[in-house]
């Protein structure tokens, strides 16, 4: 692994963060100190402009002081060790803090960088953008049908540091996206599109399209063009990797993210050790997941990541959780507390989120459909942990008839239902696995990148 | 800091043109749990947000313009943060535009004083004003809430004498009230965005939001509906102006960038709908001026004055919304960011457009159309059945239909109202809508 370089300000600070944490810890019955900055670029190229804009950056310090019951924080911008003194002072002066018992953590220190091949912090940026030119090049002129095509490249490059009583890590992330659109216009002046993406926590080298993936994007943003919205019902479906990652972060994701028991927000928080779907149901969250777009070595908790089985063999086993939650509920820790960005509270998160393969082929499982739809792409869902229902909206899918994939197509595609019903009714899961990247809020904020996904899933649910 | 960058600017020979945005931003934020503060956090932050813009050469070579941006933070490398910002600039050639002139900024009220004064204090006294309503409530109950107050500061200067400051707050409420009756729990999820406390009116929305955490206690999936659907309040304007994580349909669509890059097929003249109009006429404007209006500014991110901009008026395209650049592209007035959505009053009252039966939708899980197409599937968390006289809650099934479809065929009511990013009816009766139900 190469060696960690962070920031020099960062790499400054935390120098002489023992100090402040131990200043701190002499006040609070727990004290800790992240050092957090996430800086990027985004390419854009399109058939009308091409763009470069910097990710909007966050550098920050996050000093927190917790006795058990209230996590008292300050947060202030950069890493001046000045200020981050004066931030922590101010932290503890006057605060009462309750006794508490701390527990007992096994020391951790190291540093740590996302495993690359072809580094973006060492292509330049007209390297990074003569290769979204190279792309844009290769589909855009594939239908005269299409009016547009975008090439969008995200790199997003975080470091983090993180200093407690016992923990001394810090790491380099490095996240990189690859979205492609293509918009195409019917003859009656619709507008339709599709869109492909690659993403993860990784470098340049998974970012390379196929001229049959090109092609297939081209094809299903034609085909939408002819597409109907179909009848509402309940259906027999074959959902496709990421419609399957998307029906688990929204059912068994958020469901179990363990912040969400301690406001009695979770059903599932009544479910530990019982059953919730059918025995072919595994589901995972790994942070650690190599490569994924929701990975990291530790938390914004200074946990160290390692891979939580939250649902085993359609068993109920455990959430995950961030550092209050776990506390306050009194279960083991997980490694997913984390925070957009320095100026924000850890909450408990998904990372990388899956659904565990099965022993079935997709062609098996087609095979099975007598009148059904297989679900291609998914644009979005949402999380409702109290009632367990699952909203996952899909761009579209295809018609399953007599065992076989026909050319009609209906969109968008709206899934509904109730989650123990739901993973219930999943009668056969795919062998392989596949992930993902995108974003997650809690709500409506506090955005994170993370990962979904799993292999093809056959089941029932109502479709609209 | 801000002298220095622009001293910075103005000795680059490779810059042509530039803008500084200086921005400062406090904020005070409280969580709470069913028995505990959770937390309490206070936040600082200060940056420079630097645009600048380059001249270069198209292929063929012919004049070219390319942007690029840089933040910087306190202490920073100015130079070095120019130097990346005038090398992303001078990769790119794209069609030569300019940046925005001096004009005059309208007065905008977009302060709430005792959140400018103290952050703290007042995201605390909001908090307890939710804790201590909601444990008034009889058999509901409160179990988590989320409150933050910001203040920010923007100075904007450019490099064609732009040279203007603002001050904004705004705050942002959660909560989540639940009931429970026998093995049934029920919950209700409720977030607000407003410029002031008072208009977050915290008492009266948890008066309202209780009474529906108990209904849902009587609610059941819904049968199939097609028909009337009337939407209100905080509800219409989430439909009518997009959620956060949502953009909204209106503004994609009337957007001259959408327009340049042949995602919107709207033409200016010509009606914005597809098929024939059964509703009322739809007239909108894109209202950066709204009095506390959570997406109004006195100027927005290039410099561009608040504006109230006619969009569509009966049913035609009267403009597109357009930043200096996309203006400059299609040859059309620079409007400036979105705002908020404005329409204008209905000429029937609300009572009328009430003739049962009806559904009215009260929480959607999220309503977020497609921003292109303006398709939606999504799903109802509370709604009711009115029919005979009768109110009967349902949850479950969706909302289905498009966005633009359902607007040819709109009633709208005559009392208006102010819902952060929305000004205008405070009822729609959407005369034929689906429910996707059992």
């Amino acid at each position: 692994m190469a060696e960690l370089k962070l920031p020099a300000t960062m790499s400054e600070l935390r120098a002489g963060l023992g100090n402040i944490v131990d200043q701190g810890q002499m006040q609070a019955p727990y004290f800790s100190a992240l050092l957090s900055s996430k800086q990027g670029i985004q390419i854009i190229v399109d058939n009308r402009e091409e763009r470069i804009v910097e990710r909007q950056p966050t550098a920050g310090t996050v000093l927190s002081a917790f006795d058990g019951v209230t996590m008292y924080e300050q947060a202030v911008s950069g890493f001046s060790q000045r200020e981050v003194e004066q931030a922590a002072s101010n932290l503890v002066k006057g605060v009462s803090f309750q006794k508490y018992a701390l527990r007992e953590e096994t020391e951790e220190r190291g540093d740590f960088i996302t495993p690359m091949q072809v580094d973006p912090l060492e292509l330049s940026v007209r390297e990074k953008l003569d290769r979204c030119r190279e792309i844009h090049r290769r589909v855009k002129d594939r239908d005269p049908r299409i009016v547009n095509a975008r090439i969008i490249y995200i790199e997003t490059n975080e470091y983090s540091a993180f200093r407690n009583r016992t923990t001394d890590l810090a790491q380099r992330v490095q996240r990189v996206v690859l979205y492609l659109i293509v918009v195409v216009a019917g003859p009656d002046g619709q507008v339709r599109y599709d869109l492909e993406s690659k993403a993860g926590s990784a470098g340049w080298e998974i970012l390379n399209f196929t001229d049959e993936e090109l092609q297939q994007l081209v094809d299903n943003a034609i085909a939408l063009l002819s597409a109907e919205r179909i009848e509402p019902g309940e259906y027999q479906i074959i959902s496709a990797p990421g419609v399957s990652g998307t029906i688990c972060h929204e059912s068994f994701g958020h469901g179990v993210e363990t912040d969400m028991f301690l406001k009695q927000r979770a059903k599932a928080a009544y479910f530990i050790d019982k059953v919730v779907g059918s025995s072919l149901v595994n589901i995972f969250d790994d942070p650690s997941r190599a490569g994924g777009y929701g990975s990291y070595f530790f938390d914004d908790e200074g946990r160290r990541s390692t891979p939580t089985r939250i649902v085993e063999n359609g068993i109920f086993r455990r959430g995950i959780t961030d550092l209050y939650s776990a506390t306050a509920l009194g279960i083991p820790r997980s490694a997913n507390g984390r925070r957009q960005d320095y100026s924000r509270k850890a909450y408990a998160r998904m990372t990388n989120t899956y659904f565990g393969p099965g022993d079935s082929t997709l062609d098996e499982m087609i095979a099975q459909v007598d009148h059904g739809i297989y679900l291609d792409k998914w644009s979005s869902g949402m999380e409702d942990p109290q009632g367990w229902g699952i909203q996952v909206t899909c761009r579209f899918g295809h018609e399953i008839k007599n065992g076989k994939i026909t050319n009609r197509v209906f969109a968008p595609i709206g899934i509904s239902g109730y989650v123990p019903d739901v993973l219930q009714s999943i009668t056969a899961v795919s062998k392989e696995v596949e992930m993902d990247g995108g974003s997650c809020g809690k709500g409506h904020k506090e955005t994170v990148p993370v990962s979904s996904g799993g292999p093809h899933l056959l089941l029932k649910a109502r479709l609209g | 800091m801000l002298t220095k960058i622009i001293d910075a600017l103005n000795a680059r020979k490779d810059i042509s043109a530039w803008t500084v945005r200086h921005i400062t931003e406090r904020e005070a934020q409280v969580y709470a749990v069913p028995k505990e503060i959770e937390s309490q956090r206070t936040v600082e932050s200060e940056n420079y947000r630097i645009d600048v813009l380059c001249n270069t050469k198209a292929p063929d070579g012919s004049p070219a313009v390319g942007t690029g941006d840089v933040t910087l933070l306190s202490g920073d490398d100015i130079n070095g943060g120019i130097d990346r910002a005038a090398l992303v600039a001078s990769l790119v050639a794209n069609p030569v535009h300019s940046i925005p002139g001096p004009s005059s900024n309208p007065e905008v009220s977009l302060v709430d004083d005792n959140l400018k004064r103290d952050s703290l204090t007042t995201m605390l006294g909001l908090m307890e004003d939710i804790r201590t309503t909601a444990s008034k409530k009889k058999d509901v109950y409160l179990t988590a809430a989320e409150c933050f107050g910001e203040i920010q500061y923007i100075h904007l200067i450019n490099s064609r004498g732009i040279d203007a400051e603002q001050e904004l707050t705004s705050i942002a409420m959660e909560l989540v009230l639940q009931a429970k009756r026998n093995d049934t729990e029920t919950e209700s999820f409720v977030e607000k965005s407003r410029r002031r406390v008072s208009d977050v009116d915290a008492i009266a929305e948890i008066e309202r939001q209780a009474n529906y955490t108990l209904d849902l206690l009587d609610a059941s999936p819904p049968r199939t509906w097609q028909g009337a659907v009337i939407l209100r309040a905080e509800t219409l304007a989430s439909f009518m102006a997009g959620t956060p994580l949502a953009g909204s349909v209106l503004q994609n669509l009337s957007s001259a960038a959408s327009k340049y890059s042949k995602i919107s097929s709207w033409e200016i003249g010509r009606s914005v709908f597809k098929g024939d109009i059964k509703g009322d006429p739809l007239t909108i404007w894109a209202n950066r001026c709204i009095p506390y209006g959570t997406t109004s500014s006195r100027f927005d991110h290039e410099g561009l004055s608040a504006r109230r901009v006619e969009l569509i008026k009966d049913n035609h395209l009267v403009a597109f919304h357009a930043s200096q650049r996309y203006a400059e592209y299609l040859g059309v007035p620079a409007t400036g960011a979105f705002g908020g959505v404005e329409l204008p009053a209905g000429s029937t009252s609300a009572s009328d457009l009430l003739a049962e039966p009806y559904v009215e939708i009260i929480h959607f899980s999220w309503f977020n159309p497609d921003p292109i197409t303006g398709d939606f599937a999504t799903e109802i968390r509370l709604g009711y059945l009115v029919d005979n006289g009768v109110r009967k809650p349902f949850k479950g099934g969706q909302l289905i239909g498009n966005f633009m479809d359902a607007l040819a065929d709109v009633r709208w009511s005559a009392e208006t109202g102010f819902f952060g990013n929305y000004l205008g009816p405070h009822t729609a009766r959407f005369n034929n809508l689906k429910v996707s139900g059992e």
